[in-house]
């Protein structure tokens, strides 16, 4: 049985029905429209559904749509401000942290909960941030010094 | 599809008259990070999805010599915790190896518990301290020793319309330590898992806890090896013959992750390993 759910979504409320089986990656994708989080696996382990609940990053395929009622969620599609790009979006395209994409909107989300939380990282630190995200293009090593490039304060908003 | 009922209830006696309702066709619904995979790929058909994350499960106290944790903490909140940084390290070590940060900020240990997998990593290192459980259900509430929870794989002494409300952990003494043996460090489910607790008096070892992951069809605790150490002097012998036991009462399994006879070696140098290390051995 559908129920109702608001919260709000990149700075915007949202009012919907969600079934009670329906995860937050649904209804992003299929109800919203709104499909910067990808569906890799379906069961918590590619990282590229990730999106922040107040702030905090979270598997939107393992996040039951309704209890995610009250809360704020940011998507990559919240990143930019209007059409000037956050400073990790800037860093992964100008240093090419990536090569289908695929994995990116769950990158980079992962990535701006690490720099919110610890502004200045140490590599070890932002590998095991990071480890949870993964690329099957290998684009690793340049997703970490996107990330160090951003730290060090080289992409300014 | 049959129509699935959802309810966030924000009281406790309310949870537990839902549960007790629907029986085997509830789902309790706390991080999500081990249910609703089962959801996605239509392994489970629930009735109706209780979620317990609006009964402020979430906290941990110290209180009487122990520490007493809302089993709705989720894994991050515990590992941002001082107390159990300070009073429980081994396991934030266990904890930092589960899973990955965006898994760690929603599950909670009570679902780590209740899941009852033998590959569950902050139970062998809760057996090593003596662990209870509060269980609260419709007609009251019950404590129970942890090492009596669980009764085989996905098995518990859980009641119909019971659920984990509190974690107790006395603050015992000793030196402890946790190994963990994966596929890759992050988000690896055990292939083995130990923590040990050992008290000394010099050289001579007065009380010993032993804990397994992953080695048996329950998360299991080693009295064998356990009574060896008791009163004996601990050296690289005793050591060797207190591995061999533990693994002696194991019933490993082949899996798609590693051989039961993987798992043995791999079991028995973990737990010399962390042994050494929790007697403060140079090994
Ligand atoms: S789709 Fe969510 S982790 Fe893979
Ligand atoms: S760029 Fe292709 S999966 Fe990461």
């Amino acid at each position: 049985m559908k129920e109702t759910l608001s919260f709000v979504l990149n700075g915007s409320p949202v009012d919907v029905l969600a079934a009670p089986t329906e995860t937050l990656l649904d209804l992003l994708r299929e109800q919203l429209g709104v499909t910067g989080p990808k569906r890799g696996c379906d069961e918590g382990d590619c990282g590229t559904c990730t999106v922040l609940l107040d702030g905090q990053p979270v598997r939107s395929c393992l996040t039951i749509a309704l209890t995610v009622a009250g809360k704020e969620i940011t998507t990559v599609e919240g990143l930019a401000d209007g059409r000037k790009l956050h400073p990790l979006q800037k860093a992964f395209h100008e240093r090419g942290a990536f090569q289908c994409g695929f994995c990116t909107p769950g990158m980079l989300m992962s990535a701006k909960a690490l720099l919110d939380g610890n502004p200045n990282p140490t590599r070890r630190e932002i590998v095991d941030h990071m480890s949870g995200n993964l690329c099957r293009c290998g684009s690793y090593e340049e997703v970490i010094e996107a990330i160090q490039a951003v730290a060090n304060g080289e992409y300014k908003e | 599809m049959k129509d699935v009922r959802y309810f966030a209830p924000t009281e406790m006696a309310e949870a537990t008259q839902l549960l007790a309702r629907y029986g085997d066709g509830a789902a309790v619904l706390a991080g999500g990070t081990d249910l609703v995979p089962q959801l996605n790929y239509y392994e489970r058909h629930p009735e109706a999805i209780v979620f317990i994350g609006n009964l402020n499960l979430g906290y941990v106290k110290e209180d009487d010599s122990k520490l007493v944790i809302g089993a709705g903490t989720t894994l991050a909140e515990l590992l941002a915790s001082d107390l159990v940084v300070a009073h429980f390290g081994i396991l934030a070590d266990a904890i930092s190896e589960l899973g990955t940060v965006a898994i760690r900020t929603t599950a909670t240990i009570g679902g780590n518990i209740a899941n009852a997998s033998p590959a569950a990593d902050t139970v062998p290192p809760l057996l090593v301290m003596d662990a209870d459980l509060v269980l609260v259900g419709p007609d009251g509430e019950r404590t129970v020793a942890l090492q009596d929870f669980f009764t085989g794989p996905g098995e518990t002494i859980l009641d119909t319309g019971e659920l984990i409300s509190e974690i107790h952990v006395p603050l015992l003494n000793g030196g402890t330590s946790f190994k963990k043996v994966g596929m890759r460090k992050a988000q690896s489910c055990a292939i083995a898992a130990v923590a040990v607790r050992i008290e000394m008096d010099g050289d001579t070892c007065t009380d010993a806890r032993v804990a397994l992951g992953s080695m048996a069809p329950t998360p299991l605790r080693c009295t064998t090896a356990e009574d060896l150490l008791k009163g004996e002097t601990l050296d690289a012998d005793l050591v060797a013959r207190c591995a061999e036991a533990a693994v002696g009462q194991t019933k490993p399994i082949d899996d798609q992750r590693a051989s039961a006879w993987y798992r043995i070696k791999a079991g028995k140098a973990l737990i010399a390993k962390a042994l050494s290390e929790a007697a403060g051995l140079g090994m």
